[in-house]
């Protein structure tokens, strides 16, 4: 005889938010940077910074860094966003 | 009370089918499960008097719902009885807590465990032990409270190595890190007491928490030496590991504890003597390979514990040796200890599962 067992994993993802359109260029665009706020995240985003203005001709780009690097973005960061055509996060581990 | 399970089920052949089916899924952690029947997970959530869609918490950070179904089908996998799913859910209730930080606790490179400490007569009651071997499989009802913890992590939120996880290496405890504190032999209030639970309540207290650092004094009776080894290895914690502040864990056996009552010292002569001893300086840094980063900031001191109430002293281990051990915090005070009353709801309604039919 069959034995039934359940699914131990999430099954109801609701999905928070939906992406904002992609661009199609980042020429002349303002891009953030949001740092975690590690030791290699200064070496790590001059360097995107460089490539950003040189190799895509970004017009502005603006590093925020984060109090905790552990835990989200402050809502002063996120309100700061609103105002960038993109933003890029990421770590300096 | 409805019972009904809104969970997909699957109809499998026998007991190896259903090691094979969850495992090849990524639904363990390596070890076998106890199958999740319908009936198992009815018993756990009538035993705490919860609705299959009653919702434990929300993970703050992403945002996720962790209802009471999800969460008992996890803790039976784990082997829990239904008498131990209390603690299980209380434990959840407590990581789900913003200052407990549980994303980052669970997706750091630093590897931390979440350390699970019980209180109170539900340790008597599903027989939890508090003396030999505490720290590792020292009996039934820790080894699948922890567990349960960690199987729900990974099948709920994702906790996986290499998913959620990103930890470099992660440590054993987090197979299964739960202790219960022996409150018995023990002439201080217990832990949950000293963190404002009734003396009457059970409690879990959740720490995230790096491995155990065990340490050996048995050459004194003197408090302050037995404490000054303690201190030692704190110190070398914030050289070599973290030198930030944050909830020092501290489990003390009965050998020590002994000559501490003999002495006259309490919890909090303890506290106040290990505050002023677990300092160091930063400039302390350059003996262990970190000169680097000492900068300016040589001359400054840190201390493990921002305040002496920040420590979590526990009674526990066997009766005989001096040894104890220090469980440090994963990263200083970004995720804080938080200890919850087991069972008991203080800013809730009743709800619908809590009437009588």
């Amino acid at each position: 005889m069959a034995i039934r067992v359940l699914n131990p994993t999430s099954e109801s993802m609701v999905v928070a938010f939906e992406p904002a359109p992609r661009l199609q260029s980042l020429k002349g665009k303002t891009v953030g940077l949001i740092s975690n706020g590690k030791e290699g995240t200064t070496g790590f985003f001059a360097h995107v910074d460089r490539l950003l203005r040189e190799r895509y001709q970004v017009a502005e780009v603006i590093l925020r860094t984060k109090s905790n690097y552990s835990a989200p973005a402050e809502d002063e960061i996120i309100d700061d966003a609103k105002s960038w055509d993109l933003a890029i996060t990421g770590l300096g581990d | 009370m409805s019972n009904d399970l809104n969970s997909k089920y699957f109809d499998l052949d026998d007991s190896d089918d259903i090691q094979e089916f969850y495992h090849s899924r990524g639904w363990t952690d390596g070890f076998p499960i106890v199958p999740p029947t319908p009936k198992a997970v009815r018993a756990c959530l009538d035993w705490v008097m919860m609705s299959a869609n009653e919702i434990i918490g929300i993970e703050p950070v992403r945002e996720r719902a962790i209802d009471a179904e999800k969460l008992a089908i996890n803790a039976v996998m784990a082997g829990c009885l239904p008498m131990h799913f209390p603690a299980v859910v209380s434990a959840w209730m407590a990581m789900l807590k913003d200052e407990f930080l549980l994303h980052g606790t669970t997706a750091s490179t630093g590897g931390c465990a979440i350390l699970v400490i019980l209180n109170g007569s539900i340790r008597q009651e599903i027989g939890a032990r508090s003396d030999f071997n505490v720290l590792g499989s020292s009996d039934r009802a820790t080894s699948v409270i922890g567990r349960a913890i960690r199987l729900a992590l990974i099948n709920i939120l994702q906790v996986s190595p290499g998913a959620i996880d990103r930890s470099t290496l992660g440590h054993p405890g987090k197979i299964s890190y739960c202790i219960a504190e022996d409150e018995e032999n023990s002439n201080w209030p217990s832990l949950a007491e000293s963190r404002d639970i009734p003396k009457e309540a059970s409690a879990v207290t959740v720490l995230a928490a790096c491995a155990p650092r065990q340490i050996m004094n048995e050459w004194t009776t003197k408090p302050e030496e037995i404490l000054d080894t303690y201190a030692a290895e704190m110190r070398a914690n914030m050289r070599n590991y973290s030198i930030w502040s944050g909830n020092y864990a501290v489990v003390m056996p009965a050998q020590h504890r002994e000559h501490m009552r003999v002495a006259g010292w309490g919890r909090e002569e303890i506290a106040n003597y290990l505050f002023e001893k677990a300092r160091i300086q930063r400039s302390e840094w350059s003996t262990v390979g970190k000169g680097s980063v000492i900068r300016d900031k040589g001359d400054t001191e840190y201390c493990a514990l921002s305040s002496p109430d920040h420590l979590l002293l526990v009674a526990a281990g066997g009766p005989a040796g001096g040894f104890g051990a220090i469980i440090p915090p994963w990263l200083g005070t970004k995720s804080q200890a938080v200890t919850l009353a087991i069972g008991a709801c203080v800013d809730c309604e009743p709800t619908a599962a809590s009437q009588p039919e």
